[in-house]
């Protein structure tokens, strides 16, 4: 394995997937990796199903599929929804190498997480990477540097292939193409609409809105929510302030259901960025656990703010974009 | 089906235990997992949405509840406890009259997130505080970091029912619960225990019935004295050599949470073919509560309640699984694949092949009826059964 690690570092292609935005990239390539997000994709699923049942997210058998066909080098799992828990298990089932983060569900213990971060480190060590704290600090400015130019990019116009893009190239090559797509952005005043869910790795389901006429705001886990960060106020001095950082970094970003945030956090922040939006729609991935307990509540939160409110279920991969098409132009007729 | 006598007791004991919650000038709402005997140490009555859910589903009234909840825009794929106890509140009665209403609600994640979810909803629909006890999965090892975070918020736990009852958890109150909570399991599990005579004196539907007080009033005197004689009565029919069915020829052990409105279905099934289930992984979880330690108190709950059957990774299930196997002389395993229970049920397809012998999935839901398919779950049965 070692020499195939070799030989991969000489292309710079070693492979390691993860599927959760908690996942702390900057580590896994800091220590020579490629952070490459897994998504469901246009593939149908055929092999994943004889690993988990059919009520499990098409995000996680997408995955699942996709992982058994391509070749990446180790998987990372970070501690979210119950069934990334278990996916952990059934990759490892399957042959693949793995490595599970326990996030805290409950945001809160830095002290904590950071333990957990230098027990990451160690298994990338073991894994032939190697992590030093210049490396990590590099790792560090790269992605904050991505992150702020998606910020700007989607602050004018959101371009969801492009976000989903830079999390499946390295992270240099991934700043020159949103430079690229920076130079030709355009800012466009139409209704505003924010989409609100899990992943959804279908570009066709966002120009359905753009086609509908709809300018687009989102809280969504392969668009704003794996750019959004508030960056903690201090400068690392070593390894173990770094992985602080990186502790912090990810407790305080854009929020996501499966956490546990004191205050309710979360529905303060998307009640927050619907306050200058005209409608918002709820883009959720069938059986998606942590988002469905959320919508009845936030739905009606939303509806006392005046917002016009409208649910669409995807299943990987969609089939029935008509249908999608439908309920988005009701909704612009609504708000019209 | 030779019915327990015990059963009916517990049924005396349950009503007492509901009826006293109304009556408490604290309760909580608590999930099953979590560490009652911290509760009861400061005279917090727990209240089980998680048990009043199986207490809906037994009486097959699960798909009329979870109707409540869904047309107040729950989806139908949640977690059918959470569903039926959300409808529950929405409706404002239940089977036994409704919960009372908390003072505050205590969920711990170590058997699954979704009770995380579900407790956020609860809480903003009473308007009172949530405590969210974060166990890590145990994927493979526990490490010390793990055990440390799970302490601190034991303590930070005390500290916050403290400041809403304003009581004080007395040291001495506290071993005195935990004494009984160890002297309970160690009871429940001598119960459980005489399913290794054959023929079995008891069946998984029997042990399904009555593992209400060890959920529920487990630290207490009458968890205690509830299984003392239930254990005599088990003992007495090893006695005089009656089993829990007719005539036991296979032994099978069943995976998952019931098919709470299909037990009496079931057990009638799995008699008319001799086929007896002596144990089941869902009650054995709670036998993993006896390692609490008298001394070290809060060191050893952190422990334990890492530990629970649901947050460990699946090499251990399937070790526990064949443990099981090897004590109870079992021949085949019967897996519920259950569409409520993401965590209990995800990894089933790969545990089934680590396991020493036979198994057969079905697939139902613990509570709605609606799921269940009984021509097909008939011939997935009859077809494992005529193989073993």
């Amino acid at each position: 394995m070692e020499k195939f690690f070799k030989f991969s570092k000489f292309f710079e292609v070693v492979k390691v997937g993860y599927l959760c935005n908690y996942t702390p990239k900057e580590i896994i390539h800091s220590a020579g990796f490629l952070p490459f997000r897994v998504f469901a994709t246009d593939k149908p699923i055929e092999r994943a199903s004889a690993f988990i049942q059919s009520y499990s997210c098409s995000q996680a058998r997408g995955a699942l599929e996709c992982a058994l066909q391509d070749d990446f080098f180790a998987f990372v799992f970070t501690r979210s929804c119950d069934t990334l828990m278990r996916l952990t298990d059934i990759f490892e089932f399957v042959g693949k190498r793995v490595h599970n983060i326990e996030f805290p569900t409950k945001i809160g213990n830095v002290e904590y997480y950071v333990k957990e971060l230098k027990d990451f480190v160690k298994v990338l060590e073991s894994w032939g990477g190697e992590v030093s704290f210049e490396r990590l600090m590099e790792s560090l400015k790269l992605y904050r540097e991505l992150e702020e130019k998606l910020k700007k990019l989607f602050s004018i116009s959101p371009d969801y292939e492009t976000a989903i893009k830079v999390q499946q190239i390295d992270v240099r090559s991934a700043i020159k193409l949103v430079d690229e797509k920076l130079k030709f952005a355009k800012k466009e005043e139409k209704p505003k609409v924010l989409i609100t869910g899990s992943v959804c790795p279908y570009i066709k389901v966002y120009d359905l809105f753009k086609e509908a006429g709809f300018s687009l705001k989102d809280d969504i886990c392969t668009g704003s929510r794996f750019f959004e960060f508030s960056y903690p106020e201090f400068e690392p001095k070593d390894l173990e302030s770094a992985l602080r950082y990186i502790a912090e970094k990810y407790f305080y970003r854009a929020p996501c259901p499966t956490k546990h945030y004191p205050g309710d956090g979360r529905f303060n922040y998307v009640l927050k960025l619907a306050e200058d939006c005209d409608a918002v729609v709820f883009l959720l991935v069938k059986f998606c656990e942590p988002h469905f307990f959320d919508y009845p509540q936030l739905k009606e939160k939303l509806e006392k703010m005046g917002k016009k409110v409208a649910l669409i279920e995807l299943e990987f991969p969609v089939v029935s974009l008509e249908q999608i098409r439908t309920r988005i132009e009701a909704l612009k007729e609504v708000i019209e | 089906m030779r019915k327990l006598q015990s059963s009916e007791r517990m049924r005396e004991l349950m009503a007492g235990y509901y009826m006293q919650g109304h009556q408490a000038e604290f309760n909580a709402w608590i999930t099953s997992g979590a560490p009652v005997e911290l509760l009861y140490a400061m005279d917090i009555y727990p209240v089980y949405p998680e048990n009043h859910g199986a207490l809906i589903g037994a009486t097959k009234l699960g798909s009329y509840y979870s109707d409540f909840a869904e047309r107040n825009g729950f989806s139908r794929d949640l977690c059918s406890y959470a569903r039926c106890d959300l409808g529950c509140v929405f409706a404002g009665t239940s089977p036994i009259g409704g919960l009372p209403k908390p003072t505050f609600l205590f969920a711990c994640n170590n058997i699954c997130n979704t009770v995380v979810k579900w407790y956020e909803v609860l809480s903003r629909i009473f308007k009172v505080p949530l405590f969210i006890l974060d166990t890590p999965f145990i994927r493979k090892e526990l490490k010390e970091s793990h055990l440390r975070y799970v302490e601190e918020q034991l303590y930070d736990f005390i500290k916050f029912s403290e400041k809403i009852t304003g009581r004080e958890l007395e040291e001495r109150r506290l071993k005195e619960v935990i004494s009984k909570s160890i002297e309970g399991v160690s009871l429940y599990s001598q119960c459980l225990l005489t399913a290794r005579n054959k023929p079995s004196p008891m069946n998984c539907f029997d042990a399904f019935v009555n593992m209400a007080p060890i959920v529920c009033l487990r630290g207490t005197e009458h968890a205690v004295n509830f299984y003392i004689d239930m254990k005599k009565e088990l003992e007495e029919r090893i006695k005089n050599g009656i089993s829990a069915i007719e005539k036991e020829e296979i032994r099978l052990l069943w995976d998952n949470i019931p098919v709470w409105y299909r037990l009496r279905w079931l057990g009638e099934f799995f008699e008319s073919k001799n086929a007896c289930l002596v144990a089941d992984t869902y009650t054995n979880a709670w036998t993993g509560f006896g390692e609490l330690k008298s001394t070290d108190i809060i060191s050893s709950m952190a422990e334990v309640y890492t530990l629970s059957y649901l947050n460990i990774g699946m090499d251990r299930t399937a070790e526990i699984i064949n443990r099981l196997i090897d004590l109870y002389d079992v021949d085949g395993v019967v897996m519920h694949s259950n569409r409520s229970c993401k965590p209990y049920s995800f990894g089933q397809y790969e545990i089934q092949k680590k396991l020493s012998v036979p198994t057969v999935i079905i697939e139902a839901d613990m509570v709605d009826e609606r799921i269940f398919s009984e021509a097909q779950v008939v011939t997935r049965l009859e077809a494992f059964l005529e193989m073993l």
